[in-house]
Order: structure tokens, then sequence, then C-alpha cells
């Protein structure tokens, strides 16, 4: 599932990145790379969302986030 | 590997003895990224010792200071160095020509200190304790140009009270010095917030010992032939070369992430923490929702944000109309009563009253300075409000809820701001451009704030439109500023695909800084320092104009009347006005006194309808009688100078001057954010524009 699709609150693990390379790679470098843990903390309009990584909040419009692939972590216990 | 240390023994414990040798003015670069509080820190290290100036060949500004201390040499002399506040990037890979000047200024530094033995120059690279990984990253691209560093440790009040950060409960000072120990370099706890607890001495220490005695980062492989102390081994990394191949940089960009991982966990370990803590994993596994969290339920909300936006938009238009009006009013009328009453008293003590020096001095000079103390009000607050606006962290905000409005004219969503206050008055307008990241975004914007229609622009529509139009007057004045918003959309369109091709609106990755309290003596000093430039490299531009002005009014053409003593219709200027006005003629308005209108618009709009007035040589509207006058007047000669098409040439003059330049005040300010160069172009194709559009109705309106 994308960004877009996921609940907020729910951790997930970001799987996949379709953006452009150069935009994929500049986003790889403000922290958000294949293996990312996040949570949505919030919908915003027009699709756009803001996410928690690693204690920072990145805001993310519709567009960008519809390319984000995401999974949901399942812990054990 | 040791913990014990403190954050700054690395370099303070082996140079302690060369920090006390006198140095040389020593240059000192701030890099970090956006809202990690670098220019909180450049304000509290340079207090009021500061202006802005513009990167050679570029509109990019840098705020450039003097960073005083007092030495530790028993003859007590001040140590100066110069500090520089790079714009903020997230990596040395730039994307735009903000991040290139910061790019540039570190490899250039880098390049002059392997060509002298001195070390001219040190880094002081801020980390967000908030975000270390990201930080460190950066950190980790600017040891690789091989430049003497210090870290300079923001926002840990923040990262070890924030109940999601990985640093939450964590000692401020066993961090930094954990940091220091795995690093290699000084480490300084700052709170730039706060001067006297701030770590500022401490910073001064390390950045001279730094200077003196430079440190390499560990694990970290510096350019060829760089100089510091203790350098693993060349790296082949220049950062100022193109990067064209992404799968190289990639993989340079992971052994700098494993790097960065490396030193969280050196850290952990000092700090016997579980691993890891500071890297994306470390994510807990459920969110806890911080305060900034809970206000973005609301500013963020879909159905919320944009009202709230927009509510902050029209509070800045309030301000910067109706609140700053009295005190521009109040210095307009010390200016022009008492000061000039003094000034002609004093120069009729000297014999010179009455005289063309009097004209010069108080019609051109004084006019010129009171214009320029006029605008400090407008421009005050709305460096104020900005300032407010970016220091509370509600600016980013703004730019992430209006980013879908701008994005058909390749604009960040800030731009909407700047374009909304033009409306009001389009001087604090382009000042409030400097709140774009990028450089020709600000341009691009600053092209557009003049074909919105500000306040001063009203008076001569109601003038015109209740003489032209007496039963559709509002109607009249409504389509005027919808043409305005039509020609910022369609200006907008028409420039991004011409000159403005490589401006474009990328995917909208921006990191939200935390809800803070603005801290005012910041603030303060930042309203000062922007309001500063504005009076010495806008303001001389101004009260050049106004004298130039005065000068053509003065000067009689005939012979008949003496210099100072001219009558409006045997001035110099109005013949230049007349011998423009045949240009006019295929828009209908081609009439002297509608082309004198213009060239005094061009100095200020407020000041059009009383020129009108004067040519005709009646009063300004003051009565109904004298308003039906003055109307009586405007309708006769548009008529004969457009062949009875007055209404098609009215409309038209009202078109002209919506979209020639706003005033001389607006275009000083383009040329002090921009350049000559941008601001002569846009001139051009403001008054190109103007004229064609102004034809275009003319000779349509005149046909149906």
């Amino acid at each position: 599932m994308t960004l877009p699709e996921s609940p907020l609150g729910a951790e997930l693990r970001v799987t996949g990145l379709r953006l452009a390379a150069a935009d994929a790679f500049r986003l790889g470098e403000m922290g958000i790379r294949l293996g990312t843990l996040a949570h949505v903390t919030q919908h915003a309009a027009f699709g756009g969302r803001v996410i928690a990584v690693a204690g920072s909040r990145f805001a993310l419009d519709g567009g960008t986030a519809a390319l984000i692939d995401v999974e949901p972590v399942e812990r054990l216990g | 590997m040791s913990c014990h240390g403190t954050a700054q023994n690395p370099v303070l414990s082996r140079s302690g003895e060369a920090a006390l040798a006198p140095l040389p003015l020593l240059r000192v670069l701030l890099v970090g990224g956006p809202n990690v509080g670098k220019s909180t820190l450049f304000n509290a290290l340079t207090g009021s010792r500061q202006h802005t100036t513009n990167a050679p060949g570029t509109t990019v500004e840098l705020a450039t200071g003097t960073w005083r201390t007092a030495a530790g040499d028993p003859a007590g002399a001040a140590v100066e160095r110069e500090i520089i506040d790079l714009p903020g990037t997230y990596s040395l890979l730039a994307r735009s020509s903000d991040e290139q000047v910061t790019t540039d200024a570190l490899w250039e530094l880098a390049r002059i200190s392997r060509q002298t033995s001195a070390h001219p120059g040190v880094v002081v690279v801020v980390l967000d304790a908030t975000a270390l990984a990201r930080s460190l990253y950066l950190l980790a691209q600017v040891a690789e140009t091989g430049v003497p560093i210090v870290v300079a440790l923001t926002m840990l009040d923040l990262a070890t009270t924030a109940t999601d950060s990985p640093l939450a409960r964590e000692d401020p000072e066993t961090l930094a010095g954990a940091l220091a120990t795995t690093l290699g370099i000084p480490v300084v706890r700052m709170d730039a917030r706060n001067r006297t607890a701030g770590g500022v001495s401490e910073l001064a220490g390390a950045v001279d010992a730094v200077a003196e005695l430079p440190l390499c980062v560990r694990g970290i492989a510096p350019s060829t032939s760089s100089f510091c102390y203790g350098a693993p081994g060349a790296a082949l990394r220049q950062y100022d070369a193109p990067h064209d191949d992404l799968e190289s940089e990639l993989e340079h960009a992971e052994a700098l992430f494993d790097w960065v991982e490396h030193v969280d966990e050196q850290v952990n370990s000092c700090l016997a923490l579980p691993l890891p803590r500071l890297l994306p994993e470390s994510e807990p596994r459920r969110l806890r929702r911080t305060f900034s969290d809970r206000v973005d339920t609301v500013l963020l909300n879909p159905w919320a944000g944009i009202p709230v936006f927009l509510a902050v938009v029209w509070l800045l238009f309030e301000l910067t109309t109706r609140f700053a009006a009295p005190l521009q009013s109040a210095i307009n009328q010390l200016v022009n009563g008492p000061l000039a009453a003094a000034v002609t008293w004093l120069l009729g003590l000297l014999g010179l009253g009455d005289s063309w020096v009097q004209g010069l001095l108080v019609d051109g000079l004084l006019v010129g300075v009171g214009t320029v103390l006029t605008f400090l009000p407008v421009m005050a607050v709305m460096f104020a409000a900005l300032g407010v606006l970016e220091d509370s962290g509600y600016l980013a905000r703004a730019a992430f809820v209006a980013d879908r409005a701008m994005r058909s004219l390749g604009l960040d969503g800030r731009a909407l701001l700047p374009l909304i206050v033009g409306f009001g008055c389009n001087l604090p307008a382009l000042a409030a451009t400097r709140t774009l990241p990028r450089a020709r975004q600000r341009l691009l914007t600053g092209m557009l704030i003049p074909l919105t229609s500000c306040s001063a622009r009203l008076t001569v529509y109601v003038l015109m439109a209740s003489a032209f139009f007496p039963d559709h007057a509002g109607t009249v004045i409504f389509a005027m500023y919808l043409t305005s918003v039509l020609l910022v959309l369609g200006g907008g369109l028409l420039l991004r695909r011409t000159a403005f091709r490589d401006v474009h609106a990328g995917p909208f990755m921006l990191v939200l800084p935390q809800y803070q309290r603005p801290h005012l003596r910041t603030l303060a000093m930042s309203v000062r320092l922007r309001v500063g430039s504005f009076v010495v490299r806008a303001g001389k531009i101004i009260v050049l104009t106004m004298v130039i002005v005065w000068a053509l009014m003065a000067v009689p053409v005939s012979g008949q009347h003496s210099v100072g003593h001219v009558p409006v219709t045997d001035s110099l200027y109005y013949s230049v006005a007349s011998g423009i006005a045949p240009m006019l003629a295929p828009a209908g308005f081609g009439n002297d006194h509608a082309a004198a209108a213009l060239m005094t618009g061009f100095v200020a709009k407020e000041v059009v309808v009383g020129s009108f007035a004067q040519s005709y040589a009646v009063a300004e509207p003051g009565s109904p009688t004298r308003a039906e006058s003055l109307g009586e007047r405007l309708r006769t000669s548009f008529a004969e100078s457009s062949g009875g098409h007055g209404g098609a040439a009215a409309l038209a003059f009202m078109v002209f001057l919506l979209a020639y330049t706003p005033c001389v005040a607006a275009l000083a300010e383009q040329r002090r954010l921009f350049g000559w160069r941008p601001t002569v172009s846009a001139l051009t194709a403001q008054l190109a524009g103007a004229w064609l559009l102004a034809v275009l109705v003319f000779q349509v309106g005149s046909r149906l």
C-alpha cells in the first residue's frame, strides 16, 4: 500500500520509493530510505501526509506520498 | 575509546597554548540544515554587528557579521572573526542556487586553506539534536571537504524533553561529550537563545583552537592534500563538481549512512543505551504524540488548515496596511511639517530662503528621505510578522498548506503569502519573498508581485471609475482586481515557459520544525538588520529618484521662470511627459495630463490623483463639486485623445496603471533583492506589457 492509504498512527516500513531518482536520493539524504520505519501523524489537504521518522516530522505532498510504498510492521510479542 | 571527555576536550586540551596567540581575522562559516537554529546562533554571536549582502553573482542573501569576544591574553584585546550564515541545506549535493552557495563557500575555504600555510577559516556545523542522523550526514559531507570543523549542538532542550525523541531524558552535557569523543572534534552544546548560558565563549575557544590545529572527523576521509591532523586517507569527493552520476552518489551516500550508523553505535555505547537510538530504526513501536502533533491536527487539518492559512495572511495584510498606516501618516506629517519648517527656517537664516537650494533640500532631498522613513513602519511590521511565523514553526506549515495552490506556477507554497500581501503594498510583499527557500523562486515571485494591485492604485481606480462609469464604478473596480489576479497567473505561466523554464515544483518534502515560542531579542535583531538593509540599499535609490524628479519639476523650459519657481506646465517634467504622450496614443490616452500622471505614478501611485489635479490646475477632489470638476476635465481630455471613446481609454489607462512599475520604492527593493539586471529586465517587461495590454483594451473597447 501507499502512504495515503495508510491509517493514522500505524507503524509502517518504507518498501518502495517510486519517485524520480534524484528526488528519492534527496529523500534518502533527509532520512527516508528503504526500510525506514515511520508513522503517519497527520492527513493534510489534497492527499498530503505528515510522517514521523526518528523524532522528526516530514511533510509530503499528496503526489509524493502516493509514490511511497509502505507495509505495516508486525512485531512479535 | 574513552567516553569520559568533555565536549571541547579533543582540541582545547591540545592547543590551549596556541589559543592565546593573536589570531588574524578568521572567517567562520555557519553550516547546517534548515530550521536547526543556525540563524539564532548567528544573531547570538554577532549581536548588532551584522549586515546582509548577496553572494557574489547570485541573488542569494547572506548574513555576514563580526563575532567579537574578549581574548584570554593579559592585554585583554578583543578577538574579532568574520562570520557568515550560509543558506541551510540538507546536503552538499546542491539542488538549488541557495544550496550551491553553501557548497561553493565550503569548497572555496578548503581550496584557500590548502594553498596557504595559515588556516583562514573554520566551519561551525550546526547539528540538530532532535535529528542527529540527518545532521551527521551533512557533517560527514562537510568533513570530506577537509575544512577545519567545530560542531555546535543545538535543540538539545527539545531533544531531551520531546516525548518521542530518541534522546529523551538524556543529559545534554553527557551527549555532547559522547559526540565529541566519537567524532574527534570539538562539540559545543549551544543554547543560542540564552546568550549568557549558551556556550558562546566555549564555541569561541573551540573555533580559535581548531583554527590553530585542525582535526579531522574520525572515520571520514577528507579531500586530497587536506591539512587536518589525523587524516585517514585521501578521498575522491568534490561537491562543487557536477554530480550527474546518481548511482555513484548513492553508493557514496550509503557509505556515509554507514558512518552515521557507526557514530550512532559509538555514542550509544558511551551513553550505555540499547542500540540503536539515533537512527530511523529507533522509532518507538507506538507513536507518542508531541505538542506540535496536537497543534498540527488543527493547523494542517484538510478542512481547517486552509482557512487558518488564509486568516494568517489576512492578519499580515491588515498589519501592513491598517496597523502601519497611522505610523506612516505620523512620520509623513513630522517630515513634511516641523522638519521641513525647521530646514526652511535654517536656510532662511543662511540667506538661502526661497532659493533653488531650499527647493532641492526641502522638496527633493527631504521628500525622498521622508518617503524612505514612511516605509519603515510597514517594513518593520512585515519583517517582525514573518519572523514570528518563521520562528514559531508555522511558516513551514504554511508552505505545506498552500503548496497545491502555487504548484501550477512552479512555486513553493510560501509564495502565496507575499502575493496576497502585495494587494496591500508591493514593498513588504517583495521583502516577504525572502521566506522562499530557492533563489529562482524568489526572483519569479518578485517579478509577479508588481502585478498585484496594491491599495495605492485603488485611489486612481476610484477616480477613473467614478468619472467614466458612475453607475458601475464598483463593478469596474472589482474587474481591476480580477484583472490583477489574471495577470499574476498569466504572467507566471508565461515566465515559466520562457525565462524561468528551470523553475518547477518538485516533490514537496520538508522537515517540519517543532512549534516554539519566538525569541524576542532574536526577532528584534533580525528586524533591525533587515530594515537597516532596506534603508541603506533601497533608500539611496528612492532619495536619488526623488531628487531627480524635483530637478525635472524645477527646471523651466520656456526661460520665463527661474529654477525652482516653475509652473508644472512649463517644467522639464511636463515637457518630457509631452514627449511620451504620442506613444500612448494607440491606447487612447495620449494626452499630456495622462502621461504626466503616469510619470508621477512611477514615483508613487498615491500621487497620481494629485498629479491629475495639478496638471488640470484644479484642486484635488475634496468636495463633490470639485470632484465633478476634475472628472469633467478627465472625460473631456480622454474623449479628445481617444476620438470619442473616453470610456475605453479610461479602462486602458487603468490597465496600464495596474501593469506597469508599482513605484520607485518597489523598484529599489527589487534591485536590493535581485540586483540591477533582473530589475531593469522586469521594468522593461512591465512597461512593454502594460503598453500592449492598454492598447489591446482600448482597441477592442473602442470597437464595441
